[in-house]
């Protein structure tokens, strides 16, 4: 059986989402969605099956905080596939103060969703007039960013071409990989939101071969030159961007590496810097394997049972990329270089 | 080998529950599209009565109050109760803008209860409500369930199980609290301990009287299905590569290891039905495999090869004579005890 693509919109009120909602819904692209949202009966979404959900987090494993689940999806979902109504996917409202972890470990972590469901992306809307200050003042803003496939940066009209450059630059800072679309009323092509398999990194391979290569210089903690420099906000700004916690560490070996010496490291890693890791993704090159193995992981819950063959004449490499708080890049680029076989 | 079923009927329609009325007599399979098929808990040939339930699925279906009836609940709202024979059904509570997760119907027939979200409904033989205002949890419930005397209502939550007098004049909560997700909920027979399967692969259980708990782990997924073997000497579970079988006699399952029965490496048992007279449990496998397995350490007996679609529901009739088992994929399946002994006789 396949799996269902599930789409996770997140942002704040009045972002944008349900606009993207409605259009998502009232386009003609021959696909039907199921939408779970936050209010049963929430306004202005209609022709589709709408369905509720209470954000019920769980903690799993007696109490583990990053071992979280959101139980209402789990019994959304588990409702949603017994239906003989058929769907090509569904979609997923959070509010803007919902941690979009729960939501995306629940894809890992519950068997009955995992078996039927696939995550295809996390798509943030925010709104680019407010974008900066909620950084500033919310841990959830930042979370958003970090957490997302796609950034929707709505609202780019009512910001000037300058401030919005410099908008996207903060967002680097946080996620250096996800695809930011400049919107006015999110009028992004759906192509571009839907189906994607952001969170499958073959799907990613597929379309963008060259995903994850290069890029090994870290540039989130400088002020260089495609920032804030010259521009009036310049002082607030690289004040603002050094007060975030959040980075992204891309890390490449072409050496294959140690199966069982990276096993042991990412298992450490996860468990004492399980609560930092926002995300995580990879494709790796292991010692004595025709096939690559494609991870990802949220906080502590991984997934590493994707194996596929290398495809001919492809450069083999391991690519492995983290976004999370508190990384210690150094540390983390020499323990994966240990790794090599 | 090939399936002993003596009778089988493909729906082509996801199977959601597969529910035997108190009686026996009459089995009742919820479909992904809204309704119920209905047949005769024996090897009578007819066909099944199609019957209409809810806008949307049916989410929860039990035996009802009434013994010849069924109780469903579902996406629309609407809990209602089904007539087999008549194959029609009556709606006796609707809750707007919302759905029922889980119903239950006491066996002295007494009481029905509901949930819709964290609010729960008791209504009495009159179909009023017992409690006004009603009761309440403090997360969304995982089931709803009457001890066997029908005197108390439990209903599982995250981080754990509430309990309610439903006799009571003024109800009165009592939760018994153990971190994490509470699903399925089962009772002794005696009525003197309550368990519940939980979301992480594990059983946690009290004994009512001095809240003395009983932690049972080492699943490899959620327990689906639980229920007592004849006289409540075991727990039979769903949730591993056997059939694990906790003991309850002789002062409980405390510090011994329970029997595990059948299985066979790489399949989870995803279904248990424990013989109603009988010390055997039939057992479904999330690749359609069906074993008999006696608790005496006979050998199991397998009635249905793997076929692919998991197991998702198991019941006997009142006689224990006829086997009746529902698959993922749309299938019933009608095991009688001469189909699997001559399926035996021909295996040689």
């Amino acid at each position: 059986m396949s799996q269902i693509p599930v789409t996770v919109l997140t942002g704040y009120l009045g972002a944008g989402k349900t606009t993207l909602l409605n259009r998502i819904l009232s386009e003609n692209h021959g696909k039907k969605y199921a939408v779970i949202v936050n209010e049963y009966g929430e306004e202005g979404i209609d022709g589709a099956l709408i369905v509720g959900a209470d954000e019920e987090v769980y903690e799993m494993n007696n109490g583990c905080i990053c071992c979280t689940v959101r139980g209402d999806l789990i019994r959304v979902i588990s409702g949603l596939m017994k239906r003989a109504s058929t769907f090509d996917g569904i979609l997923i409202e959070t509010t803007g103060l919902a941690d979009p972890a729960p939501v995306a470990q629940t894809f890992f972590a519950d068997e009955d969703v995992a078996s039927k469901t696939k995550l295809d992306s996390v798509v943030a809307v925010v709104d680019a007039k407010h974008l900066l200050l909620s950084l500033k003042n919310a841990k959830e803003a930042e979370n958003q960013i970090a957490f997302a496939d796609v950034i929707l940066l709505n609202k780019a009209d009512l910001v000037g071409a300058g401030d919005l450059a410099h908008i996207e630059s903060s967002i680097r800072n946080i996620n250096r990989y996800a695809k930011i679309i400049r919107t006015t009323r999110c009028n992004a092509p759906l192509d571009k939101i839907l189906g994607l398999g952001s969170f499958d990194l073959n799907e990613i391979l597929k379309r963008d071969p060259d995903f994850l290569k290069g890029e090994e210089e870290p540039h989130h903690h400088e002020c260089g030159e495609h920032c804030c420099c010259g521009h009036h906000h310049h002082e607030h700004d690289c004040e603002s961007r050094h007060d975030s916690s959040i980075s992204s560490v891309s890390l490449i070996s072409s050496n294959p590496l140690d199966p069982a010496k990276f096993e042991q490291w990412i298992m450490d890693l996860r468990a004492k810097k399980g609560p930092d890791l926002l995300r995580y993704k990879g494709i790796l090159d292991l010692m004595g394997s025709d096939n690559r193995l494609v991870i990802q992981g949220v906080h502590m819950m991984m997934d590493g049972t994707n194996r596929l063959p290398w495809n001919e004449g492809e450069r083999r490499a391991s690519r492995l990329v983290f976004i999370g708080r508190n990384l210690d890049e150094k540390a983390l680029r020499e323990d994966f270089a240990r790794c090599a076989a | 080998m090939i399936s002993a079923a003596y009778n089988q009927w493909n729906f082509n329609l996801p199977v959601l529950s597969l529910c035997v009325n108190r009686n026996g007599d009459f089995v009742a399979a919820t479909l992904g599209d809204g309704t119920a098929r209905v047949l005769p808990a024996s090897d009578e040939a007819v066909t099944p009565k199609v019957v209409a339930m809810h806008d949307g699925i049916s989410l929860s279906l039990q035996p009802d109050a009434d013994d010849h009836a069924f109780l469903s609940g579902g996406d629309d709202g609407k809990v209602l109760i089904l007539d087999p024979v008549l194959g029609e059904t009556n709606v006796i509570a609707e809750v707007k803008n919302t759905w029922i997760d889980h119903v239950a119907a006491s066996v002295d027939g007494k009481y029905r209860a509901f949930n819709a979200g964290k609010n729960i409904h008791v209504l009495n033989e009159e179909g009023q409500e017992v409690f006004d205002p009603g009761l309440s949890v403090s997360g969304t419930p995982g089931a709803v369930s009457f001890s066997p005397n029908g005197k108390r209502l439990a209903v599982s939550h995250y981080n754990g199980v509430t309990l309610w007098w439903v006799g009571a004049k003024k109800p009165e909560a009592e939760t018994l609290e153990w971190k994490g997700a509470h699903l399925g909920l089962v009772w002794t027979p005696d009525g003197q301990t309550l368990l519940s399967g939980m979301q992480e692969g594990a059983l946690h259980g009290w004994q009512l009287a001095d809240k003395k708990e009983m932690r049972m782990e080492g699943y490899a997924s959620k327990i689906r299905s639980m229920g007592f073997t004849a006289r409540g000497k075991y727990l039979a579970t769903s949730g591993a590569e056997q059939v694990i079988c906790w003991p309850f006699s002789g002062g409980g399952p405390w510090g011994k290891q329970p029997l595990m029965l059948g299985g066979a490496e790489g399949r989870l048992v995803s279904c248990v039905a424990p013989h109603p007279k009988d010390e055997m449990v039939a057992a479904g496998y999330n690749d359609g495999m069906i074993i008999l397995a006696p608790l005496d350490g006979r050998m199991e007996v397998m009635i249905n090869p793997p076929e692919g679609s998991p197991i998702n529901g198991l019941v006997w009739n009142a006689t224990g004579d006829a086997l009746f088992a529902s698959s993922e994929s749309g299938r019933v399946l009608l095991f009688t005890i001469g189909s699997v002994k001559s399926a035996l006789v021909h295996a040689g």
